[in-house]
């Protein structure tokens, strides 16, 4: 490939060089917002009253079952 | 992994204000977005369906070709178009709208504003999508591999993305609370990414087309990113957030999905130019895409560790979870696929790989094994929250999973074992190419078995979904839902 040809591939470049300034920006952005920190805490910000942390909340019918037979036997 | 002292203040946790006008319950969210959901579920089970049709075609095409040759529409070439983009466009963007928008708006602790407008894009994305499958069907296609759609579908379809990824925006945007969790960061970015690719690869390599050489190091930057920065995105964010949520345990390192993310978005990006190996581009373009491959393995192994070590001792909660069954196997899917796809990157392997069958069960393998089976996962959580109904039959949620893991078993096995016997024989220039071909053939016949697994898993999901959604009087009569429950009830 010669010179004049290789001047073709810049959109290309341009494109993946701004992708990547782009992310680095806004990784910057995140960290002055502070979500890079008290990640312990973040993890737990997704249960709720509705959805508590500590309780199975998807299982097949029979499993539901079963588990209770065994609790109800104890 | 508990530290009090840290928690996030109430004030500014939505899930856990005091302020009713901050907090948000979770079904009043889910009700909110109830229709717009449900009209993308149903419209990515039509194009599933649609795509396996096309898929069984095109697969007993490959070892019996005069099968249905005697109609152009359904010549090899269409019919494997058809069901690439059924499947991609159709069952894939559907099925993410669906559950990435209700993940985001549960996330978001905002009731979705304008759902008509959601509504109405969704309409228009699925026009246009018919208008572009009838138009490679008839002929029209192009010949770009994961563009085929005609250029005069195209319009219609980034519009109705954009509205819809506006409202995903927006949800955003205007979110209670400051915290942003690992799922908001890949949907959001999944977003923005998407247009980015679809509308450059389309004036790149369609409206405005460069030189070939060009056309084809765009080509595979869009075809391979849109697997690594849409659908996976997607994917992982669905499970970061459906597998501790059903387990009520937070991931085992919040640090490490944060860093997974960041690496995947600054690495995958230059990855897809590993598809040229061999072919005429500076030498360095490529070296670098096998960098960014080999660099992807950092993000992966980050995902693994994470949701092993998030569900480890839980296992039997795992298997008694008709989600979390599909969305682990798809978790230990996308590690395997990634890892091979990272060694696939590699010059002395790409050799034997490239234009062999390896490289379309690689594709399943990501496309399916991990993407699909982890957003029918999300669907099985999301449907009882929005219906507020159970799933009316667990023998069927078995038949899919059994159906949709073998089927997906046997396709990636076979394929990958026949491929790479391909292509060694390829190598090898005292084996005739006819020679070759042929004995490609019991492996893909072993796809097409495969093919039908899939169908029946397809059809299993499609009969409960449709039960569910329809006969809403016979599924409540049942007394034991696959939704939350507390103390027995229906949440």
């Amino acid at each position: 490939m010669d010179v004049y040809d290789y001047k073709e591939l810049w959109p290309i470049l341009l494109l993946g060089v701004a992708f990547f300034v782009v992310t680095v920006v806004v990784l910057f952005w995140s960290a002055r917002k502070g979500h890079l920190r008290n990640f312990d805490a973040q993890a737990k910000t997704i249960f709720t009253e509705e959805e508590p942390e500590g309780e199975v909340s998807d299982t097949f019918p029979e499993s539901r079952k079963l588990s209770r037979s065994r609790k109800d036997r104890k | 992994m508990s530290d009090t002292s840290q928690l996030i203040s109430p004030s500014s946790n939505p899930y856990s204000s005091e302020h009713a006008s901050v907090r948000a319950e979770l079904s009043e969210i889910d009700a909110s977005i109830r229709t717009a959901s449900v009209f993308f579920v149903v419209s990515a089970i039509g194009w599933l369906m649609i795509g396996t049709v096309f898929a069984l075609m095109a697969a007993f095409k490959a070892h019996q070709p005069d099968f249905l040759g005697a109609y152009d529409f359904l010549t090899f070439g269409r019919v494997r178009s058809a069901h690439l983009n059924a499947m991609a466009l159709g069952w894939g963007n559907n099925i993410i709208f669906a559950v990435g928008l209700w993940i985001m708006a549960r996330l978001c602790r905002s009731p979705i504003q304008h759902k008509g407008l959601l509504l109405i894009a969704g309409v228009f994305w699925n026009i246009g999508l018919t208008v572009g499958i009838v138009g490679i069907l008839r002929g029209d296609m192009t010949s770009v591999e994961w563009l085929e759609i005609p250029q005069y579908a195209t319009p219609m379809l980034v519009v109705a993305y954009a509205l819809i990824a506006v409202w995903g925006i927006m949800a955003f945007r205007f979110r209670k609370g400051e915290h942003v969790y690992v799922s908001q960061w890949y949907i959001l970015a999944g977003l923005f990414w998407f247009p980015w690719l679809y509308v450059v690869a389309q004036a790149v390599i369609i409206w405005f087309p460069a030189r070939g050489v060009v056309q084809s190091v765009a080509n595979w930057w869009f075809a391979h990113n849109v697997l690594g920065l849409w659908l996976t995105p997607m994917a992982l964010a669905t499970a970061y957030y459906l597998i501790p949520k059903v387990l009520g345990r937070p991931i085992y390192s919040y640090y490490l999905s944060v860093l997974g993310f960041w690496a995947l978005a600054i690495f995958y990006n230059w990855a897809g130019v590993h598809h040229l190996i061999g072919g005429p581009i500076p030498v360095w373009l490529i070296s670098a895409g096998i960098v960014a491959s080999i660099m992807m393995v950092i993000p992966v192994i980050v995902v693994a560790i994470n949701h092993h070590m998030t569900v480890v001792g839980l296992h039997r909660e795992v298997w008694r979870s008709p989600t979390l069954r599909f969305i682990v196997f798809g978790a230990i899917s996308y590690t395997l696929v990634s890892l091979i796809g990272s060694t696939m990157a590699l010059r002395s392997v790409s050799e034997v790989t490239h234009f062999t069958h390896f490289t379309i069960g690689h594709a399943h393998h990501g496309v399916y094994a991990f993407f699909t089976m982890i957003m029918f996962g999300g669907v099985y959580y999301m449907m009882p929250r929005l219906l507020k109904r159970e799933w009316p039959s667990a023998g069927l949620i078995k038949l899919h999973f059994w159906g949709c893991a073998l089927g997906i078993t046997v396709m990636v096995v076979a394929l990958q074992t026949g491929g790479w016997i391909q292509g060694m024989e390829m190598n090898n220039p005292e084996i005739p190419f006819l020679e070759v071909v042929q004995n490609t053939i019991p492996w893909l016949k072993a796809r097409s078995v495969s093919g039908i697994f899939l169908t029946v898993g397809h059809i299993a999901f499609a009969v409960n979904f449709f039960w569910m959604l329809f006969a809403a009087g016979a599924v409540r009569a049942k007394q034991e839902p696959t939704l939350l429950t507390r103390e027995g009830g229906v949440a």
